[in-house]
C-alpha cells in the first residue's frame, strides 16, 4: 500500500494539463451534435422571412404550398401568439410574428415537409400580404423618428431603454484635470459566428410530453420559454442540449426556431427539426451592438484617474433581448477595474429595423474598453508616461468595492501587466523602435504573407491594454431564482470486481467502470464545463479523472443550473460540484467513522482510497458500499451554489448588472506593422496574460485566453457586419463576414496567472471571455505608435486606416487640431450614402486637451 | 441516377436525384454525420472529407461526379478502432474546443501529412487555411499537428511503423473524379 | 440548402459535350469543378434543367507542349496543379503566383482553369439569396430591372473576379473553344463581353477546351499582385498582373492586366510605349504608367469594401509590380 506523502503527491487533477473528457467524440466524428439527429417519422421545418424591413402583416395565405405534395402544414404567429423574451421586462418578440416584420430576415411563417427540399421549395410559394412602414436603420435617426416608425407601440422614440449613473462629483473632478481626452468611437455590429449553425428537434411523446433536443447555451431559459409560450407545464416538457459546436452567446437567448419547431411538432403530429442555413444564423444575430460611445477622461499630472463621462448608444436591433442588460455592462465595467472616483455614463438602448443584438464574448464591455484603453493610451502621451505606467497607477487595492458598489477580493491585473510587459521586451522595444532600429519580428504566418523584413514602408510599433470580465452574473435575468446552480454527484457501490481490474487510464479507455456520476445541468458548449466539473469532483474524491462520468443538461435527469453564459459555469457550477463532492465525503465519512471508531473529519479520499486517521484504509467502492444505508443503491451528494449577498452589488437602478462574485483580468501587448502605402496592418504578435485565479486546466484555460484574444483580432481587424442603405445585412454569409483564417492569426502567447479567488472552487475565476476586449485597444494603440494615426472605428481595415494616414498627411500639425469635437454624438453613425457601410473619418486627430 | 463509390472502405451504390450534394448523401443517406456543415457555402471547410486521397469540400461536390471514387471521412481514419495520431493529437492539445469545424480540420491535416510527413508550420498553415475555426485561434491547433507528427517520428525512431502511412497509397488519384493513373499525361514537359 | 431539380449528363467525350451543349445551352450550364456554379445554385441564381459535367471527359486535363513549343493546357486542369507544377512555375511564375493565391488549398483542388476563366462576375447585390436579392427588389443581372450600383443606367457593373485571367491576359494567352462547328482559337481578351450581366462571348455549344501559352511568354518575369482582406479563402477586390521582359535590344516587352475592377479583365493598352518613356528617365519615373493602369481600372460599389479604396490600391500594385520586375 502507498505511504500518504505518495499519495498527495499522487493527487494533482487540478491543475494538470487534461484533455477534455469529451475530445474522442469530437475527433472521432462520433458525437452527436442537433442537426446530426434523426428520428422515425422526423419532417423538416423551413422558415420563411420577411423581406421588408418593417412592415405591417395583413395577410398570410398559405394555399399554395400547402398543395405541394409533401407538405405536411404551415404554421404562423397565430399559431403561438405568447410573446417572450429573455428579460421580464423585454417580453417583446413572438417565435413567428403574428402582426409585424421589424427587420430584414424577421420569421414569419414555417412550412414543415417531408424533406428540407420540399420545404424550401414551398416557401416562395407562400403569399404573404405586407404594408410597408417607415423603416430606420440609424440609432439616432431612429430616435428621432414618428410615431408611425416607432418599431414597438409601447417603446416611444424608439428608445428601448435609457439609464443614467453619477457616482461621484465626476463633473467638479474632470474641471481638476491636468489632462483631458475627449473622443467618439464608432463600433460596428459584429456577430458570434458559432461554427455549428443553430438547429433544434422537437418531438411530442405518446403520452402528450414535449422533448426538445437543442443547440442552446441555455437549456433552463429555454425550458421556461418553452412552457411559457407552449402553455405547458415545465414537467411536461424535456429540454436535452447535444453537444454544441460553440455559442459566444449566440445560443444564450431562445431562438424563435426552437419554440417553431415545438409549436409545428405539435401541428404535424410527427416530429420536427429545423436547422438554421447560415444566412440564417446572421439573422438571429443576438450578437455585439453597434456602439456610439463619446468618452471624456480626465486625469491628474502624475496619472492618477481624475474622472470618466461617457454617453453610449447601442443600436440594438429590432427586439430587447438581452438589451439592458448588454447596455448596463458598457457602464458598470467602465470604471471598475482601475481605481476611478467619479464616474458618469448615459446609455441608450435604441430599437432599429435590424436583426436583434445580445449577448457575445464580453458582453455589453467590449467597445467601452476598447474606447477607454484607447483613450488612455492618449492620455499617457499627453501626460508624457509610459502607457503601461499610467495603467500602474491606477490599480485598484483590493479587497475593495469600486465606485459603483463592485466587490473585488482578487485582482491578478498588476501581475498580468507585468507578465506581458516583460515578455514582450515591452521597454526595450519601444526604445529600440524610437531610435529607428527594427526589432526582430517573429512573423508566423504562411508562406504567402511573408514581407520583407526591411520594408522601409512597414513600421512596427506595440500597444498595450487591459480589460476584465465578471465570473457570472452575481444576479439572475429574472432576480427570483434563488440558486444558480445545483450538482449532483451520485456513487454506486461497485459491482463484484473481477481480479486484477485496476481504474486509471486515459479518457478513450474504458477498462474501470466509472466510480461516481456527476448530473449537472450545465451546457457545455466547447467550453470545457463538462470536464471542469469531473475535474473538480475528481480531486475533491481523490479519484483520477477517468472515475468521473458527467451527464449533463437533459432536464428529465439532471438539476437546474442557469446556463453558459456571463462565464459563469467554473465558478458557480464549479462551487456546486465541489460542494457535492464534498457532501457526499460528508456521507462516506460520516459510516466509516462508526465502522473505524475516529472523528469523522480526520477521514480523507485520496488515491482512489478512503483513508482513516490511523491507517484505515478502503477502496473507495468499498467505503461507498459501507456508507449506503440499508436497501439503497447509490450515495448522493449535493451542491448548490448562489452568489452571496455581498457581491450582489448596490441597489440604485440598474445595479443589479454588473456585480460578480470575483471578476477576471487581462493586460496584453500586441506588436503589429503598418504598411503605410496600402494602409495594411500586420500584427505579428500578441502576449495575453489572464487571471484566472486557479487554473483548474492549463490547456483548456489557455485555449480560452488564446480563443478571446483571437476573437477580439477578429473584430479588431476584419469582422463587421455590413448594412445596405436599405437595411440589407450586406455579408450575411462566411465568405463575407470575414473571420480571420489560420494565414490571418498571429502567434498568441498566453500567460496565466493565478491570484486564487477565496470564493472560487479551488480559486479558480473565468477564463472564456475576460480576455476579449484588451486586444482591439492593444492594437489601436500599437497602430497608433507605428504610424502616429488614432482609429476610432474598428475593424482596422487598410481602408480604414489608409484613410487616416491621409487625414494625417492633410492635417495641420499637432496642436494645431481643431477641436471639432461636438459635445453630444451628433455625426452619423449608421450607413449613409451609397456604401454599404458604416464610413466615418476614420482618423480624426486627436481632441486638444485643455 | 445510379452512383457507385466506397466510402471509408465500403462500397457503396446509391439510387440518387442528380441534384444530391455528396453532403446530404454522408449526412442524410449514409448518417455519416461526422462530416459537418458550417455554410453550405464552400466558404469554411467544415465539410471537407478526402475524395481519392485528396481534400474536397463534400457541400459543393455533387455526388453524382463522385461516381467511382474513393471517399473517406471522419469516421474511417481510425485504424482498428484506434483513433489516429493526429485526432490523439487534436484531443490532447486542446485542437477541439466545441469540435465542429474538428472533422474537416481533422481530413485537411491528413490530407497534408498523408502528402508531406514533414512540413513546415508554414506550409501547415497554408494547407488548413481554409479551415475556419471559430474557438481556438489556431494556436492549439497547429500544436496538435505538430505533437501528432512529433508522435510520428517518435514512432519511426522505434522502428514502428507509421500509423497513418496506410492510407496514402494511391492518393493521387485526382479530385471528385473517378480515379485516373496519374494526373499529367506522362512526358507533358521533357 | 438542398439544389434545385435538374438532370446531369456526364459525357465521356468532349464532341457528346458540345453537342448536347448545343441542343441544351438555353436551359443548361455546365459543370467543371463547380465551386462557383455550386453556391451559385444554391443561391438561386440560376436554375438549370440540364447540368452538362465536364469532370468524365477524357483529355480535358493536364499541360503539355505543341509541336511550335506553345504550351497547352487542359481546361479541366486543377488551379492546384496550375500552382504546383514545377515546369509551369519556372516558365510562367506569373501564372503559377496568380493560381497559388486562388481561394482556399482545397477549393485550388476542386476548381479548374476552365471555370475560372469562365466565372461568372460577382457583385454584392447579386451573390446573395432569393430573399435578399427580393429585399431590394432584384438587379438587372438577375430578375430585376435596375442596378444598385448605378442606379441610372442600363448597365451591369458586376466585377469579374477570378485570378488566372489577368495572368493569362500578361502572358498573351490564347483559348480554344470547342463548338458544334469544330474548335477555333481566340485571344484569351475576345472571350469577355464586357458586360456584367453576360460576360463571356461562348457562341452556342462553344466549350472552352484549353488554354494556350506562347513559347515567347516562357521565361518573362513576372509579378501578381492581389489585395483581399484576409489571406486565404477571399476573392480578389483588386488585382493586377504583370510579364515583363527586357530584351537585349534594350526595350520592353510588358504586358499588364486587371482583375476584380472591371466587368473583364482588363489588358492595358499601350503600356510598352509609357514604359519605354518611362525608363529613360534615371531614375525611371512611373507615374505616368500607373496613371495608365489606373485609367483602365473601374472599381463600382460592388462589394463592401470602398471603391475608392480599390482604386488606390490598383495604383499602389501597379508600381509595385512594375518595380519588382524592372529591378
Ligand atoms: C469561397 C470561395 C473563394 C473563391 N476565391 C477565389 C479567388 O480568390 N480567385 C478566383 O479566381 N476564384 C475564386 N473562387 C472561384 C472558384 O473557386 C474558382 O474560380 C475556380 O477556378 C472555378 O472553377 P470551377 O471549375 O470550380 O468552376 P465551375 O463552378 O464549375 O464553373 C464556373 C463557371 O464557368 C463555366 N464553365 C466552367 N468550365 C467551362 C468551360 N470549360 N467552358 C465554358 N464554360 C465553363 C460554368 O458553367 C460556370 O458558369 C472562389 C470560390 C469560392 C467558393
Ligand atoms: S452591378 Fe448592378 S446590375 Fe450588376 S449585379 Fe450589381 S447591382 Fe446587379
Ligand atoms: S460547409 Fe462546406 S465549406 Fe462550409
Ligand atoms: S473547435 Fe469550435 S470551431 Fe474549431
Amino acid at each position: 500500500m502507498a505511504s500518504r506523502p505518495q499519495l498527495e503527491a499522487a493527487r494533482a487533477v487540478i491543475g494538470a494539463p487534461t484533455a477534455m473528457v469529451d475530445a474522442p467524440r469530437k475527433t472521432s466524428g462520433a458525437g452527436a451534435y442537433t442537426d446530426d439527429l434523426a428520428v422515425p417519422g422526423m419532417l423538416h421545418g423551413k422558415i420563411l422571412h420577411s423581406h421588408l424591413p418593417h412592415a405591417r402583416i395583413r395577410g398570410v395565405d398559405a394555399g399554395a404550398a400547402l398543395a405541394l405534395p409533401g407538405v405536411r402544414c404551415v404554421i404562423t404567429g397565430a399559431d403561438a401568439p405568447t410573446a417572450y423574451g429573455v428579460l421580464p421586462i423585454g417580453k417583446d418578440e413572438c417565435a413567428l410574428q403574428p402582426d409585424k416584420a421589424r427587420y430584414i430576415g424577421d420569421n414569419i411563417a414555417c412550412v414543415v415537409a417531408e424533406s428540407e427540399r420540399i420545404a424550401a421549395a414551398a416557401l416562395p410559394l407562400i403569399r404573404v400580404e405586407y404594408e410597408p412602414l417607415p423603416a430606420y436603420f440609424d440609432p439616432e435617426a431612429a430616435m428621432a423618428a414618428p410615431a408611425a416608425g416607432w418599431l414597438h407601440d409601447h417603446r416611444p422614440n424608439n428608445i428601448e431603454k435609457e439609464y443614467h449613473h453619477v457616482f461621484g462629483d465626476p463633473d467638479a473632478a474632470m474641471a481638476r484635470a491636468a489632462a483631458v481626452c475627449r473622443n467618439r468611437y464608432v463600433c460596428p455590429a459584429v456577430t458570434h459566428a458559432a461554427m455549428e449553425p443553430h438547429a433544434t428537434l422537437a418531438r411530442f411523446e405518446p403520452d402528450g410530453g414535449l422533448t426538445v433536443w437543442s443547440s442552446t447555451q441555455v437549456p433552463y431559459y429555454l425550458h421556461k420559454t418553452l412552457a411559457r409560450v407552449l402553455q405547458m407545464s415545465m414537467e411536461r416538457i424535456r429540454v436535452i442540449k447535444p453537444m454544441v459546436g460553440g455559442g459566444f452567446g449566440g445560443k444564450s437567448e431562445v431562438c424563435p426556431l426552437e419554440i417553431v419547431a415545438a409549436v409545428a411538432a405539435r401541428r404535424a403530429g410527427a416530429p420536427v427539426k429545423i436547422t438554421y442555413s447560415r444566412e440564417e444564423v446572421f439573422y438571429a444575430h443576438r450578437g455585439r451592438p453597434l456602439q456610439i460611445t463619446v468618452l471624456e477622461t480626465g486625469a491628474a499630472a502624475d496619472g492618477k484617474i481624475l474622472a470618466v463621462r461617457a454617453r453610449v448608444i447601442q443600436d440594438g436591433g429590432a427586439y430587447c433581448g438581452y438589451g439592458p442588460v448588454t447596455l448596463l455592462y458598457s457602464g458598470a465595467l467602465l470604471g471598475a477595474m482601475y481605481d476611478i472616483p467619479n464616474v458618469r455614463w448615459d446609455g441608450y438602448r435604441v430599437l432599429t429595423n435590424k436583426p436583434a443584438c445580445g449577448a457575445m464574448r464580453g458582453h455589453g464591455t467590449v467597445n467601452t474598453r476598447f474606447a477607454f484603453e484607447a483613450q488612455l493610451d492618449e492620455l499617457a502621451e499627453r501626460l508624457g508616461l509610459d502607457p503601461a505606467e499610467l495603467r500602474r497607477r491606477n490599480f485598484l487595492r483590493p479587497p475593495c468595492r469600486t465606485v459603483n458598489g463592485l466587490r473585488v477580493l482578487s485582482y491578478g491585473l498588476p501581475e498580468c501587466l507585468e507578465k506581458v510587459v516583460a515578455a514582450s521586451s515591452w521597454r526595450e522595444r519601444r526604445t529600440a523602435a524610437a531610435v529607428g532600429a527594427p526589432p526582430a519580428a517573429n512573423d508566423g504566418r504562411g508562406p504567402q504573407r511573408a514581407e520583407p523584413a526591411s520594408d522601409p514602408a512597414r513600421r512596427h510599433g506595440w500597444g498595450v491594454a487591459c480589460s476584465h470580465y465578471v465570473s457570472g452574473a452575481a444576479n439572475a435575468v429574472d432576480r427570483a431564482d434563488a440558486i444558480h446552480s445545483t450538482v449532483y454527484v451520485e456513487a454506486a457501490a461497485p459491482p463484484p470486481a473481477p481480479a486484477g481490474a485496476a481504474s486509471g487510464g486515459g479518457a478513450e479507455s474504458d477498462a474501470a467502470p466509472p466510480a461516481v456520476t456527476v448530473l449537472t445541468g450545465t451546457a457545455e458548449i466547447g467550453q470545457g464545463s463538462d470536464t471542469m466539473q469531473a475535474q473538480i469532483v475528481a480531486e475533491a474524491l481523490g479519484l483520477p479523472l477517468a472515475a468521473v462520468a458527467v451527464i449533463a443538461a437533459d432536464s428529465a435527469i439532471t438539476p437546474m443550473d442557469l446556463g453558459s453564459y456571463s462565464s459563469r459555469v467554473t465558478f458557480m457550477a464549479g462551487n456546486a460540484a465541489l460542494r457535492a463532492a464534498q457532501d457526499l465525503m460528508r456521507q462516506i465519512a460520516a459510516a466509516l467513522a462508526r465502522r473505524w471508531n475516529c472523528e469523522a473529519e480526520g477521514i480523507r479520499c485520496l488515491g482512489g482510497q478512503v483513508l482513516g486517521p490511523s491507517g484505515q484504509a478502503l477502496s473507495f467502492g468499498a467505503a461507498v458500499a459501507a456508507a449506503l444505508p440499508p436497501g439503497a443503491e447509490r450515495l448522493r451528494g449535493v451542491g448548490t451554489y448562489s452568489p452571496p449577498k455581498e457581491a450582489q452589488g448596490g441597489d440604485f437602478k440598474g445595479a443589479g448588472v454588473g456585480p460578480s462574485p470575483a471578476y477576471s483580468y487581462s493586460a496584453q501587448v500586441a506588436e503589429v506593422s503598418v504598411d503605410e502605402v496600402s494602409g495594411q496592418v500586420t500584427v505579428h504578435k500578441i502576449w495575453a496574460a489572464h487571471d484566472c485565479g486557479r487554473a483548474l486546466n492549463p490547456v483548456a484555460v489557455e485555449g480560452q485566453v488564446i480563443g478571446s484574444v483571437w476573437m477580439g483580432l477578429g473584430q479588431a481587424l476584419s469582422e463587421e457586419m455590413a448594412y445596405t442603405r436599405g437595411g440589407q445585412l450586406a455579408n450575411p454569409g462566411l465568405l463575407d463576414y470575414r473571420v480571420p483564417t489560420i494565414l490571418d492569426s498571429p502567434p498568441i502567447e498566453a500567460f496565466i496567472v493565478e491570484s486564487l479567488d477565496p470564493e472560487g472552487p479551488f480559486g479558480a475565476k473565468e477564463a472564456g471571455e475576460g480576455s476579449l476586449a484588451a486586444v482591439i485597444p492593444a492594437i489601436a494603440n500599437a497602430i497608433y505608435d507605428a504610424a502616429g494615426i488614432r482609429l476610432y472605428e474598428p475593424p482596422f481595415t487598410p481602408d480604414r486606416v489608409l484613410r487616416a494616414l491621409k487625414a494625417r498627411a492633410a492635417a495641420p500639425a499637432p496642436g494645431q487640431a481643431a477641436s471639432a469635437e461636438q459635445d453630444q454624438p451628433e455625426a452619423k453613425p449608421g450607413p449613409a450614402g451609397g456604401s454599404p457601410r458604416p464610413s466615418h473619418p476614420a482618423g480624426a486627430p486627436p481632441q486638444a486637451g485643455k | 441516377m445510379t452512383t457507385a463509390f466506397t466510402v471509408n472502405g465500403q462500397p457503396r451504390r446509391l439510387e440518387l436525384d442528380p441534384a444530391t450534394l455528396l453532403l446530404e448523401v454522408l449526412r442524410e443517406h449514409l448518417r455519416l454525420t461526422g462530416t459537418k456543415c458550417g455554410c453550405d457555402d464552400s466558404s469554411c471547410g467544415a465539410c471537407t472529407v478526402l475524395v481519392n486521397g485528396q481534400p474536397a469540400l463534400a457541400c459543393t461536390l455533387l455526388a453524382a461526379v463522385c461516381d467511382g471514387a474513393r471517399i473517406t471521412t471522419i469516421e474511417g481514419i481510425a485504424a482498428d478502432g484506434r483513433l489516429t495520431a493526429l485526432q490523439r493529437a487534436f484531443g490532447r492539445m486542446g485542437g477541439a474546443q466545441c469540435g465542429f469545424c474538428t472533422p474537416g480540420m481533422v481530413m485537411a491535416a491528413k490530407a497534408l501529412l498523408d502528402d508531406n510527413p514533414d512540413p513546415s508550420d508554414g506550409e501547415i498553415q497554408a494547407a488548413l487555411s481554409g479551415n475556419i475555426c471559430r474557438c481556438t485561434g489556431y494556436v492549439q491547433i497547429l500544436a496538435s499537428v505538430r505533437a501528432a507528427l512529433a508522435e510520428a517520428a517518435g514512432a519511426a525512431a522505434a522502428g514502428a511503423a507509421q500509423p497513418d502511412a496506410a492510407a496514402a497509397g494511391g492518393r493521387r488519384g485526382f479530385g471528385p473524379a473517378p480515379p485516373r493513373q496519374a494526373t499529367k499525361p506522362p512526358a507533358a514537359h521533357g | 440548402m438542398p439544389l434545385p431539380a435538374f438532370q446531369l449528363h456526364r459525357p465521356r467525350e468532349l464532341a457528346e459535350a458540345v453537342a448536347l451543349w448545343a441542343e441544351r445551352g438555353a436551359a443548361g450550364k455546365l459543370l467543371a469543378g463547380g465551386t462557383d456554379l455550386i453556391p451559385s445554385l444554391k443561391q438561386g441564381l440560376f436554375a438549370p434543367d440540364h447540368l452538362i459535367d465536364l469532370g468524365a471527359i477524357a483529355g480535358m486535363t493536364g499541360i503539355s507542349r505543341a509541336a511550335n513549343g506553345d504550351w497547352l493546357i487542359g481546361a479541366m486542369t486543377r488551379i492546384h496543379e496550375l500552382a504546383e507544377d514545377p515546369t509551369l512555375g519556372r516558365e510562367f511564375p506569373l501564372l503559377a503566383a496568380a493560381a497559388a493565391q486562388i481561394a482556399s488549398p482545397v477549393l485550388r483542388r476542386m476548381g479548374t482553369l476552365g471555370g475560372n476563366l469562365c466565372l461568372d462576375t460577382r457583385c454584392l447585390w447579386y451573390n446573395q439569396s432569393y430573399l435578399w436579392r427580393q429585399s431590394c427588389g432584384f438587379c438587372l443581372k438577375k430578375d430585376g430591372s435596375v442596378c444598385h450600383v448605378a442606379p441610372g443606367g442600363r448597365r451591369c457593373w458586376a466585377a469579374f473576379s477570378a485570378d488566372t485571367a489577368p495572368a493569362l491576359l500578361a502572358l498573351d494567352a490564347g483559348v480554344e473553344l470547342a463548338g458544334p462547328a469544330g474548335a477555333r482559337w481566340l485571344p484569351l481578351a475576345d472571350l469577355y463581353s464586357g458586360a456584367g450581366d453576360h460576360p463571356l462571348r461562348l457562341g452556342r455549344g462553344e466549350i472552352l477546351s484549353r488554354v494556350r501559352l506562347p513559347a515567347a511568354a516562357a521565361g518573362m518575369r513576372g509579378s501578381y499582385q492581389k489585395f483581399r482582406i484576409r489571406n486565404s479563402i477571399d476573392y480578389p477586390l483588386a488585382a493586377l498582373a504583370l510579364a515583363l521582359r527586357r530584351e537585349a535590344t534594350g526595350g520592353v516587352t510588358a504586358r499588364l492586366a486587371l482583375t476584380a475592377l472591371n466587368p473583364a479583365p482588363v489588358l492595358v493598352a499601350g503600356l510598352e510605349r509609357c514604359l519605354a518613356a518611362a525608363l529613360a528617365a534615371d531614375p525611371p519615373d512611373l507615374t505616368a504608367a500607373v496613371q495608365l493602369v489606373n485609367r483602365a481600372a473601374k472599381p463600382l460599389s460592388t462589394s463592401t469594401v470602398p471603391s475608392d479604396y480599390r482604386r488606390d490600391m490598383v495604383q499602389l500594385q501597379a508600381r509595385r509590380a512594375l518595380e519588382a520586375c524592372l529591378a
